[in-house]
């Protein structure tokens, strides 16, 4: 009866945070604890009154606590940093454009999140199919021929990348949302919107077929766990 | 708390923090789920190398410009700045309201007809536009209309792509086309009612800058 085994070909390159800090059961949910980038009442209040206001420091506090990690987000969605600034830039423009709207159901942040995700949703839509219309017959570029995040031993973040990319735009958004940039599954719900349940499946699913992504291929005698 | 091999994949759902301690506890005499809660955990550890939060000096340079240039155009009026709302509004609350738009437009449209000042009292001659003005507003209009109709030929290729935000686009722009239809109607028949004439006049403000955003899109 031999193990499951996920014997990541990047097993090495991951620091023994993970198995020493056995406490952290849920290590996203710790380290909003620890970072907490976020859930800053006071600070998301102070910047959404001060854009409501039309003060363009608003708009500066704004890029200054969250740009980075906006700018994160938008690259690993769509896998480019320019195309990852524009994306930045067009979710400010759209901010500004849209702050009469703001009633301050979520916080700030998530619905600014929320702006940058849908921002991120046309970009990439608008890009693929300029891609697929310029590579009709360059099969190797269609998301179908993507080979095996395995099989040429890739780094980490190539390996996951890839593997991203086979995921639903849905499971994708969720996973990078909770696991890489530390949000809750409430504000993962307001910004998708989506009930915090569906966000919580969607992660489980999109970790599920990451590691189906990144397991190895088993050889023949090795298989027949459960 | 005693958690058997069953639970497993309950707790990776949606464990709480007890569930997971007494998951671990029971991986550690069980290799399958000892196995598991490694990889599981590895994902979220591996997460962390698609984080880079580096700074882009030039970023803020550039949106704070073109906010700024935003911030500088001419304000419109709050109304037309509702209907930048519109292109977020689900395809079924658009019909809805592009329903009702229609509706309120021809039902005020026909109240003012019935409820219309006659032509000859001296209350309603000076709110009528002089034949030479109305001439004069005629010609203006009709050069206006042949430049939003070009405006809307550039547009036309970038309007027809079949994504989301251009089906928006189109909406938006076909209830503008059926509400300006419904004025140049209800203008036809009282043609020197200068309020009619300026309701149409931002109708079509509104449509060029319509046309100007997909154009701004189309880059």
């Amino acid at each position: 009866m031999g193990s499951v085994g996920l014997t990541l070909p990047w097993e090495h390159r991951i620091s023994g945070a993970v198995r020493t800090g056995e406490r952290r059961v849920e290590p996203s949910e710790s380290r909003m604890e620890t970072e907490q980038v976020a859930a800053e009442p006071s600070q998301d209040a102070a910047v959404a009154s001060a854009c409501l206001s039309g003060n363009l420091q608003g708009y500066e506090q704004l890029y200054r606590w969250q740009g980075t990690r906006m700018k994160n987000l938008a690259r690993n969605l769509l896998g480019s940093p320019t195309d990852a600034e524009d994306a930045v830039q067009e979710t400010f423009l759209k901010i500004q454009r849209s702050i009469a709207s703001f009633r301050g159901q979520s916080s700030f942040v998530t619905w600014s999140f929320r702006i940058l995700v849908n921002t991120c949703h046309d970009l990439r839509r608008a890009r693929l199919r300029r891609k697929v219309q310029a590579t009709e017959d360059v099969e190797s570029l269609l998301p179908g021929s993507v080979p095996r995040a395995t099989v040429s031993h890739p780094s980490l973040r190539m390996a996951l990348e890839r593997a991203l990319e086979r995921l639903t735009a849905h499971q994708r958004e969720v996973f990078l949302l909770y696991e890489v940039e530390g949000f809750r599954h409430a504000e993962i719900a307001g910004m998708l919107e989506i009930s915090e349940t569906a966000s919580k499946n969607t992660l489980f699913q999109a970790k599920r077929n990451l590691r189906a992504l990144l397991e190895p291929p088993r050889s023949a005698g090795a298989g027949g766990a459960r | 708390m005693k958690i058997s091999c069953e639970g497993r994949e309950r707790i990776f759902l949606d464990g709480s923090t007890e569930e997971w301690k007494a998951l671990e506890e029971h991986a550690a005499s069980c290799p399958v789920c000892a196995e598991e809660v490694r990889a599981w955990k590895q994902l979220s550890a591996a997460a962390a190398e698609l984080r880079n939060y580096r700074e882009a000096p030039a970023l803020w340079a550039r949106i704070e410009s073109s906010l700024r240039e935003r911030q500088n155009a001419p304000v419109r009026g709050r109304f037309w700045r509702h209907l930048d709302l519109w292109p977020r509004l689900s395809q079924s609350w658009q019909m809805a309201l592009a329903g009702a738009m229609v509706l309120v437009l021809g039902v005020s449209g026909s109240y003012l007809y019935t409820h219309r000042t006659p032509a000859n009292s001296p209350d309603a001659t000076a709110k009528l536009l002089k034949s030479s003005a109305l001439a004069e507003v005629e010609r203006t209009e009709r050069e206006y209309t042949t430049a939003i109709d070009k405006l809307a030929a550039d547009a036309g290729p970038q309007l027809n792509s079949e994504t989301p935000l251009m089906a928006n686009y189109r909406e938006k722009l076909m209830v503008l086309d059926s509400a300006i239809a419904e004025l140049r109607a209800q203008a036809g028949e009282n043609p020197s009612n200068a309020h009619l004439r300026y309701q149409l006049l931002a109708m079509y403000q509104e449509k060029q800058q319509t046309l100007e955003e997909v154009l701004e899109i189309k880059r």
